[in-house]
């Protein structure tokens, strides 16, 4: 079997280290000891880890954003499951229809899904909760559970918890047992990209947080907006950046999930 | 007793997304046809005037038409420089599969905050790229690639990019090479093979690759803000000061459905034009 050609390779292999490119500059930029944002870097310092890993601002938003995006992935998990089990065993009509509206809020433009909330939660005077902020966190981040749910459940036969019903199992004791190990990859991979999605969004979450509530993107997007672009911003973003290479590893390594993109 | 589990199953999500979804937009919807009241707020009486302003003024066009050309550029560059990759991927060893996928599926994950500060350190005046053409004597004045079309579409390249090489990978996965081998048996060269063989089998993946990448780039609010700053606007940018900082929400939420609509219009054609393909093959 021959391989691509050589130049289809060096495009590519060029594209792969334009991908990489922001990354590797702003690892190199965390570590300046200058006071300003300089690649590559003059000497060498953990200062700037040392001082946003101590600053109470970041520590709070960095705890709200995790805590955040926990509870959105656990509620889009029980809530996204419970439903793709029913649309695939098609135990509900229209379907076809529903798993499309649960869908929706993926082809929605995030930040009309935000000025959307902002005016509504206002309304119902949910405005600046963390109630509200998680209900709607769970609403973008659930078509990647039903989505990845559906994907398994397809490879799942029917049979087997047929098999244990007749065999005098409940139908949530033949559920728990037989056909959720069978889904665990899927919903592995589901609950990764919700958490991802939970802990990357800016548009939706910027609209609904109160004057002093923060989450770690919408904070380094507030610093950026007004201008203040240091190397602690840099040692923060490499935190994230690390975080999300061993999430991505470990991931993979678990359940092979790229499958599922 | 089947239909009724089946409703306990699906009703709690329906109502959240029934909640916090469907609501808020049927409630935005009245919004969009009041005046704007400034120091007041949203009026009370009707009008168009939100909607029709959107075509009629100048600035409101640009802004449109900005967006709509920066989709066009972010499509065409993702496209151009994707389908090798995805190329590549396809045809290579597992190994160097398994290398890539994982290359292309990092930046995916990462924070789009972080990378768009990663292209900010790049692209600016005092950035990476313009000290080093300096410091080569290329240029003696920084070349500007912030705050304009150039670097939103880099920025915006590099975030949609992913999107476009899974969708181009699984369509070129799925050519049988036994086709490509007859063609090339049959004596075409191999760049024939590729135009009239390989490419149009993945006709398909292209058309989604580029319907996805395309809505993703007028819908993006991050990047735009953080590379395009307050004044180089696109559509969600100005959405989201017309709420934020002019607090003229009957515009904002006009323009919010204005952008929706052109999204889903985006994604209506492109499924017709994908069954009509798929129907004429069959």
């Amino acid at each position: 079997m021959k391989g691509p050609p050589i130049w289809v390779t060096a495009v590519a292999v060029l594209v792969l280290v334009f991908l990489q490119l922001p990354v590797i500059v702003v690892a190199m930029a965390s570590v300046s000891t200058t006071s300003y944002l300089t690649v590559p870097p003059v000497g060498f310092t953990l200062d700037w880890f040392v001082e946003v890993l101590t600053d109470k601002d970041y520590l709070e938003a960095i705890q709200t954003s995790f805590l955040l995006a926990f509870a959105a992935t656990a509620g889009a998990l029980v809530l996204g499951t419970a439903a793709a089990y029913a649309l695939h065993h098609r135990m509900v009509p229209w379907a076809d229809a529903l798993a499309s509206f649960f869908m929706a809020p993926l082809i929605f433009p995030a930040v009309v899904i935000g000025v959307a909330l902002l005016q509504y939660y206002a309304l119902i005077g949910l405005r600046w909760s963390f109630w509200g902020l998680l209900l709607a966190h769970i609403a973008i981040t659930v078509p990647y559970v039903i989505r990845a749910c559906l994907t398994s459940l397809a490879g799942v036969k029917g049979e087997l918890e047929e098999a244990a019903r007749v065999l005098g199992a409940s139908g949530f004791t033949a559920f728990r047992l037989v056909t959720l190990p069978l889904l665990k990859p899927g919903l592995v991979a589901g609950a990764f990209f919700a958490f991802i999605t939970s802990l990357d969004n800016v548009p939706v979450t910027i609209f609904l947080l109160g004057p002093r509530q923060s989450t770690l993107p919408v904070k380094i997007f507030t610093s950026i907006e007004h201008g203040g672009v240091d190397p602690g911003l840099a040692a923060i973003s490499t935190l994230l950046i690390l975080v999300t290479g061993l999430a991505l590893v470990i991931a993979e390594r678990w359940v092979g999930f790229s499958r599922f993109v | 007793m089947r239909r009724l589990s089946g409703a306990a199953l699906v009703t709690p999500l329906v109502l959240v997304l029934v909640g916090v979804f469907v609501g808020p937009l049927l409630v935005m919807l009245p919004t969009s046809f009041h005046p704007y009241v400034p120091g007041q707020g949203i009026g009370t009486s009707w009008t168009l005037e939100n909607y029709t302003v959107a075509f009629t003024d100048g600035y409101y066009r640009e802004v449109i038409g900005r967006t709509l050309w920066m989709g066009f550029l972010v499509t065409f560059i993702a496209l151009v420089i994707g389908y090798p990759l995805a190329y590549f991927m396809a045809r290579t060893t597992r190994t160097w599969r398994a290398v890539a996928t994982l290359l292309v599926m990092f930046p995916l994950f990462l924070n789009l905050v972080v990378r768009s500060f990663g292209w900010i350190a790049l692209l600016s005046n005092r950035g990476v790229i313009n000290t080093l053409l300096m410091d080569l004597g290329l240029t003696t004045k920084p070349i500007r690639m912030m705050f304009d079309m150039t670097g939103l579409v880099i920025g915006m390249v590099h975030i949609y990019l992913p999107f476009m090489v899974f969708m181009l990978l699984s369509s070129i996965s799925r050519v049988p090479r036994d086709v490509e081998d007859a063609a090339s048996t049959l004596s075409a060269s191999p760049s024939r093979v590729f135009w009239f063989v390989t490419l149009p089998l993945t006709a398909p993946g292209i058309l989604a690759g580029c319907t996805l990448v395309f809505v993703l780039t007028i819908s993006a609010l991050v990047t735009p803000r953080l590379l395009g700053g307050p004044t180089f606007k696109v559509m969600s940018t100005l959405i989201y000061d017309e709420f934020l900082v002019k607090l003229d929400w009957p515009s904002g939420t006009a323009f919010a459905f204005i952008l929706t609509a052109i999204a889903l219009l985006v994604i209506w054609g492109a499924n017709r034009v994908a069954r009509r393909v798929a129907g004429g093959a069959a």
